[in-house]
């Protein structure tokens, strides 16, 4: 029985075919995620100075997503970091940072500061 | 100070150092003549350096989030260099002759832009020591030590995929750098939640307990594979998302030469 091979040009079709499933598998994936906001989360005030957070412990309700704005008021850069809430973010001297945080469970997370971890540290308690 | 200068240099060394050591065992076995890895990590420092001006100036874009599509952008790109060397790798030796300089080219810009990456986050620590004149010799010698045994890590995992023979040592790398991948999409993924641009979730599950990320272990595999001890489904999806996409492109581009070999 004869067996016939694919040409190059069929090769270069499933190849983009390929490639186009990729696209979507990729796509879809992020976008079953995604909705829309309605209205802007609560923000929370944080500062830090001398490399101390104040206040050094917050409180948020649970299952709110809010906006942690965070003050830096050293003349120093510090990186926002914590790994219960899977937050990293660089904050410039004398200068502001938002990051968005939730919907948590009730609980207690830790964060501190990556570059002065001994000092920077705080706690977000959500009830 | 010295020992929190050993700790965040290591972290930021040992992802280059394990990229840089997959992708030299690599060429290896290939045969292929080394990428200019030199020139590379030259480019990667200065990437680094141009990466940490730019932040100043991107930082307040889209209302503050700048820094998150910054680097983002950067850990995509590494996803994208990523994809392609495995495209490349999977043409097959006969394809070899053509593949070469572009593999060697993917090569060098991976471990650029991964230098580019970790080299700023250094430089970052370093100027948040300005007016600490007193850190700053601890700093300096925390961070030889830190880079030394990140390096050297490195270079045990290269010699150690020598140990392989060539089959296992070049699929063990293409598996590897597939979860690499796969690590940086889920960080970038991370990044866009932080940034409002994807929506936050509760985690899929929790690990904590068993393998926190505050744990050496813990930080070595999110340094190397992206590994987060509460990811949320969006995360774990986008993971398992850019694993299929790099299997699919590796799976394809072998076929493709096969196809190629066969036609008359």
């Amino acid at each position: 029985m004869a067996t016939t091979t694919p040409s190059p040009r069929g090769a270069n079709r499933s190849l983009a075919r390929t490639c186009r499933r990729g696209a979507i598998l990729l796509l879809l994936s992020t976008s079953a995620a995604m909705h829309a906001e309605t209205s802007a989360p609560p923000t929370v005030e944080l500062r830090l100075q001398n490399h101390l957070f104040e206040p050094s412990e917050i409180h948020i309700p649970a299952h709110t997503k809010v906006r942690l704005l965070i003050h830096n008021l050293d003349s120093t850069l510090e990186e926002f970091e914590s790994w219960d809430l899977n937050r990293k973010k660089i904050i410039f001297g004398n200068h502001s940072a938002t990051v968005f945080i939730g919907p948590l469970a009730p609980g207690t997370y830790r964060f501190f500061g990556e570059f002065n971890p001994k000092t920077a540290l705080g706690r977000l308690v959500v009830q | 100070m010295l020992i929190d200068s050993v700790i965040i240099v290591l972290r930021e060394t040992l992802e280059a150092a394990f990229l840089l050591s997959l992708l030299l065992a690599m060429t290896h076995f290939l045969g292929m003549t080394a990428p200019r890895f030199r020139a590379a990590v030259l480019l990667g420092l200065g990437g680094a350096l141009l990466f940490d001006v730019t932040l100043h100036a991107v930082f307040d874009w889209f209302g503050g989030i700048g820094y998150e599509l910054a680097n983002a952008i950067v850990q995509l790109l590494i996803y994208c260099a990523i994809l392609a060397i495995l495209g490349l790798l999977m043409r097959g030796r006969r394809a070899r002759h053509r593949t070469q300089t572009p593999l060697r080219w993917l090569m060098a810009a991976t471990v650029a832009l991964a230098i580019t990456r970790e080299g700023a986050e250094i430089l970052q620590y370093f100027s948040s020591l300005t007016g600490q004149t007193g850190a700053i010799s601890d700093a300096i010698t925390g961070a030889v030590i830190g880079a030394g045994v990140g390096f050297s890590a490195g270079t045990l995992f290269y010699y150690l995929q020598l140990t392989l023979g060539p089959t296992r040592a070049l699929r063990t790398a293409a598996i590897l750098l597939t979860l690499v991948g796969g690590g940086m999409c889920a960080q970038a993924t991370l990044l866009l939640i932080q940034a409002d641009w994807l929506p936050a979730q509760a985690p899929l599950w929790n690990s904590s307990g068993w393998l926190p990320e505050s744990s050496p272990l813990g930080q070595l595999l999110y340094a190397l594979i992206g590994y987060e001890a509460t990811p949320s489904p969006l995360v774990v999806g986008i993971w398992l998302a850019s694993i299929a996409i790099a299997l699919l492109v590796a799976l394809a581009c072998r076929r493709h030469a096969a196809v190629n070999t066969t036609a008359p």
